[in-house]
């Protein structure tokens, strides 16, 4: 899933909020709160680095949004949430499903008696069917909804890209017209068959963005979907004021569950014990106030208006010297859950673009010798504070395919960088500055955000490419319009990121797979090559045959130079002493549902 | 008895200066902004902190006034290659991926550490200059100071001389901007007041109209419109929307002087009306103008520290008091407060001198005001 490379989005507004954000989130305090069943309610408040940009699973593609979405809507498949690594568990379904030897037909069967959340749209309670899924799937490829994660399935279910072809022709998506390949057996059954074995699709139906969404709801609010969410999960949206804050609601009419995960980290045996046998979901309220300034995340932390913060740069403000939780913090009793995002951040080329593109030679040492420039320890370094790890591969540490042998084709070295430029003709102008070998100006446009930590990756760029005499300029914009730019090819160079969708490395390469260009192949990196090798790997189950394929595939990525690989960020959050059951997940994002608040302690 | 005083009147720039000489505040302002010049043109002329970009010291060196002396320094390796990675103890499986530029990079160093079947275009390249899988180019060793008198920043770089680089850049930022701002306020100005009628309307209309968007959000607006990020652009974006207050001003001023009597002579003489504006009234209220120029630069520096601070200011590889106090927050909750102070500290001096300055100058400049000599 997309998600910022820095932690913050940019807007000149936010930095006025360094001073004045404590009184706006007293402001919006409530005074008077709603009263859950036995007397205060239990409201968990966190904060979100960036805005969201709407409610349609199927349409929104950054994280933060969809971790919204996560919790108001539900897939047919989840994960469970304390089994490492990430293991599929049934969510909407009654149990996994059933596979057909051949591999290609998925039968589900939804349990009975789930109702949507009450909505204008519904004029009686309204059940979860099987057709809602059929309908959800379908609507991933509708043309005009133009879904970012129509990838996913894309050729894959039997009979629907024939109806994409004719809703192209017809200017309109033919709902109606059964396929085979969405075939719903009975009220509660759905057949899925696809058009070759998929050994990932259990994972793909897992997704936020393959939630159930009702038609009725779609059409009721035609445009407007993006601000109403309707789903099956356990929240609703109860206020969204756009950029600022989101609030959800527990439904009291939500079916619940009991609390019961196994794990074998023995670590989690004190958080089992805290939850075990509840029934959830405890949390009345989850308050979401976007603080796109991390000082700022951290002082409202401090001040304690936030249940759990990311620690982010501010990693002297936690550990002692040692490594140790500071007494500050152990006094109050936070707790510090520690892990790694399964997540790569990079900055692409765009291979369109008549500067820097293309796969010529002397286009490849271009990027490579950038590559080879570009200081990475040092960005993890003064940076992000040690907050990180260098990724090497595009496949991140604990996700199926990385291999922590691999050792990166393109290593940082600014002498080899320039006597590479040197041997293809990038010779220097009066001014100093490298010419391309014909003669004309290069000049590289990397687009940036315009926060304070988007300045000092500018500065390490600007540094990293003074090395090698590459003249460089920064495209200020707002994340939004980057992300358009990028699909349209339009973008030169950009630092993006991504984190698992689900623990596979097919869910990392397809970021760099051809006809994936316009979606998520932000760089439009179009090798037949790498095309074959990832089509290849795509038809094997995981296996050492596919592992070595996604290093065949990831040395292919930087003998063309696609990417200027980064880090893997270390996620270390700090967690106040009454929220309980907090463990970071490596694919799921919103972990309402699984914690509760104790109440006492917070008094 | 002192005759040769009585003989004539002194002219009035001789009596402000007397007036402004009487001031003591005035002058010890007057001493300072006059100092802030002479370091904005040693550094412009690149007499000093011409090597701010130099990272001399260690990331967020300390500041250190004793420093100096002690002049302490320690060895920092610089790798000229990554090797983060611990040697592999076991041999990665071959790949066929065919790396193009493997061959020329072979040749600039040793073999990588499995044969590929990847064809890289580059290989025979990388080989001719030296490329190797294993082996790097031995890392340097450079010498970095451990603190500096005012403290390093985030790269290690001298917070002083990107103080002064910031000065130059300001200070250079407020004064053209303030100039430019004041030319377009004074021309639109006298042409409203002189003619009136339509021509009044229409600049008063415009005037309304920039005066009616809030200025922050004008200034990002144009900012956000004109990307290119820069000192020009800054300057542009301040000076074009910062003449509204002159307007008024000189607007006001040439309707009082076009009933005035030396007016009326000038016309009736035939003299053109251009003539008449700028030859005969502007002297008349060039006061005015000096001392908004002054009150205008005091703002323009100002909007730059809070253009540069949101993002839309000066260029990455520039530097200016705004950016500096953009790079220090972020910085200032781990401790690091000396970039914060040093460009906040001489912000406060300049600007406080340069307002005193002004308050100076437009007593010194009433002619109605009794002084020395009056």
């Amino acid at each position: 899933m997309l998600r910022l490379t820095h932690y913050l989005l940019n807007r000149a507004v936010s930095r006025f909020c360094v001073l004045c954000i404590g009184s706006v989130l007293s402001m919006f305090m409530p005074t008077s709160a709603v009263h859950a069943d036995n007397g205060e309610p239990k409201v968990l408040r966190v904060a979100f680095p960036t805005a969201e940009t709407g409610f349609d699973p199927a349409r929104v593609h950054d994280m933060y949004s969809s971790t919204i979405n996560e919790s108001i809507f539900e897939r047919l498949l989840t994960y469970d949430y304390l089994a490492r690594p990430a293991r599929l568990t049934p969510m909407v379904a009654e149990s996994l499903p059933k596979i057909s030897d051949d591999g290609k037909t998925y039968t589900f069967r939804i349990k009975r008696g789930i109702y949507f959340s009450d909505d204008s749209a519904f004029s009686t309670p309204r059940e979860l069917v099987a057709e809602d899924f059929a309908y959800s799937f379908k609507r991933m490829l509708d043309p005009r909804l133009r879904s970012p994660w129509a990838f996913m399935i894309e050729g894959k279910i039997a009979g629907l890209d024939a109806l994409v072809e004719k809703a192209k022709r017809n200017g309109k998506f033919d709902y109606d017209t059964p396929i085979d390949g969405l075939y719903v057996v009975d009220r509660y059954t759905l057949r899925i068959t696809l058009n070759a074995p998929d050994y990932n699709f259990n994972y793909i139906v897992a997704h936020t963005p393959f939630s159930a969404v009702a038609r009725e709801v779609v059409e009721h609010y035609g445009e407007d979907i993006m601000a109403h969410p309707v789903g099956t999960g356990p929240y609703r949206l109860k206020q969204w004021i756009r950029g600022a804050r989101i609030v959800l609601e527990k439904r009291t009419d939500y079916r619940g569950m009991v609390w019961d995960f196994q794990s074998n980290d023995k670590n989690d045996d004190p958080l089992i014990r805290e939850m075990e046998g509840k029934r959830l979901p405890l949390i009345d309220r989850v308050e979401i106030f976007i603080i796109e300034e991390a000082q700022s995340s951290w002082l409202a932390f401090e001040r304690n208006e936030l249940d759990y913060v990311g620690i982010g740069v501010f990693r002297d403000k936690v550990f002692e010297h040692d490594g140790s939780l500071k007494a500050v913090w152990q006094k109050q009793n936070v707790r510090l859950v520690q892990a790694i995002d399964p997540e790569i951040t990079y900055t692409f080329f765009n291979f369109r673009d008549p500067m820097i593109g293309g796969f010529s030679k002397e286009k490849l040492a271009l990027r490579r010798a950038i590559i080879m420039a570009y200081d990475r320890q040092e960005e993890i370094r003064v940076i992000r504070k040690d907050q990180a790890i260098q990724a090497n591969m595009p496949i991140p540490a604990g996700v199926v395919g990385h291999d922590p042998r691999y050792r990166p084709l393109n290593r940082y070295d600014p002498a080899l960088a320039n006597k590479l430029l040197d041997a293809f003709g990038y010779r220097k102008d009066k001014n100093g500055w490298r010419t391309l070998p014909d003669g004309s100006p290069l000049t590289l446009k990397l687009a940036t955000g315009t926060t304070a930590i988007d300045r000092q990756f500018n500065e390490l760029w600007k540094k990293a490419m003074d090395k090698i005499a590459v003249h460089i300029e920064f495209n200020p914009g707002k994340f939004a319009d980057h992300i358009k730019a990028t699909k349209a090819c339009q973008l030169q160079m950009w630092g993006t990121a991504w984190i698992a969708d689900y623990p596979d490395g097919d869910n990392f390469m397809q970021l760099l797979y051809g006809p994936n260009t316009g979606q998520s192949n932000n760089g439009c990196y179009e090798s037949s090559a790498f095309d074959a090798l990832y089509e290849k790997a795509n038809r094997l189950p995981d296996s050492p045959e596919r592992n070595h394929l996604f290093l065949e595939m990831t040395r292919q990525m930087e003998v063309d130079g696609a990417w200027v690989l980064g880090v893997s960020r270390k996620s270390n959050v700090l967690v106040r002493p009454w929220v309980l059951g907090y463990k970071r997940h490596p694919i799921l994002n919103a972990p309402w549902l699984y914690l509760d608040i104790d109440l006492t302690l917070k008094q | 008895m002192s005759a040769a005083v009585s003989h004539y009147s002194k002219g009035f720039w001789q009596l402000t200066w007397r007036r402004l000489a009487m001031d003591r505040v005035g002058v010890v302002s007057l001493i300072i902004v006059l100092m802030f010049f002479m370091i904005i043109l040693f550094s412009a002329f690149g007499l000093i902190a011409s090597d701010w970009n130099h990272e001399v010291a260690i990331n967020d060196a300390p500041p250190d006034l004793w420093g100096i002396l002690t002049d302490k320094h320690t060895s920092v390796i610089q790798p000229s290659s990554n090797n983060t990675l611990s040697e592999i103890s076991e041999p990665l499986p071959e790949l066929s991926v065919v790396d193009p530029l493997a061959e020329d990079i072979a040749k600039l160093r040793t073999p990588i550490d499995f044969s590929s079947h990847i064809i890289d275009p580059l290989a025979d390249t990388l080989r001719d200059i030296g490329y190797s899988q294993y082996v790097s180019t031995d890392p340097t060793t450079i010498e970095k100071r451990t603190s500096l008198p005012f403290g390093g920043d985030r790269w290690g770089r001298d917070v002083l001389k990107k103080t002064i680089k910031g000065t130059q850049t300001s200070l250079f930022v407020g004064l053209t901007a303030a100039l430019l701002a004041t030319f377009l306020g004074t021309l639109f100005g006298a042409f409203a007041g002189y003619y009136g009628s339509y021509i009044d309307d229409t600049l008063n209309w415009i005037y309304s109209v920039f005066n009616a968007i809030p200025y922050l959000l004008l200034v990002l607006a144009i900012a956000a419109v004109l990307q290119k990020r820069g000192i020009a652009t800054v300057v542009l974006i301040l000076g074009l929307t910062g003449w509204t207050g002159v307007f008024r001003l000189i607007r006001a001023e040439y309707m009082k002087h076009r009933a005035r009597e030396y007016v009326m002579a000038a016309r009736a003489f035939g003299v053109s009306s251009l003539r008449i504006m700028f030859i005969h009234i502007l002297p008349n209220v060039s006061h005015i103008v000096l001392v908004e120029i002054s009150i205008l630069t005091v703002a323009f520096i100002k909007s730059e520290v809070i253009l540069s601070f949101l993002g839309f200011g000066v260029a990455v590889d520039d530097v200016s008091w705004g950016s500096m106090l953009n790079d220090a927050q972020s910085e200032l909750i781990l401790g690091h407060w000396w970039e914060l102070v040093a460009a906040g500290g001489a912000m406060a001096l300049l600007v406080t001198a340069f307002s005193l300055f002004t308050d100076a100058i437009r007593d010194a400049l009433d002619p109605k005001a009794q002084g020395a000599g009056a």
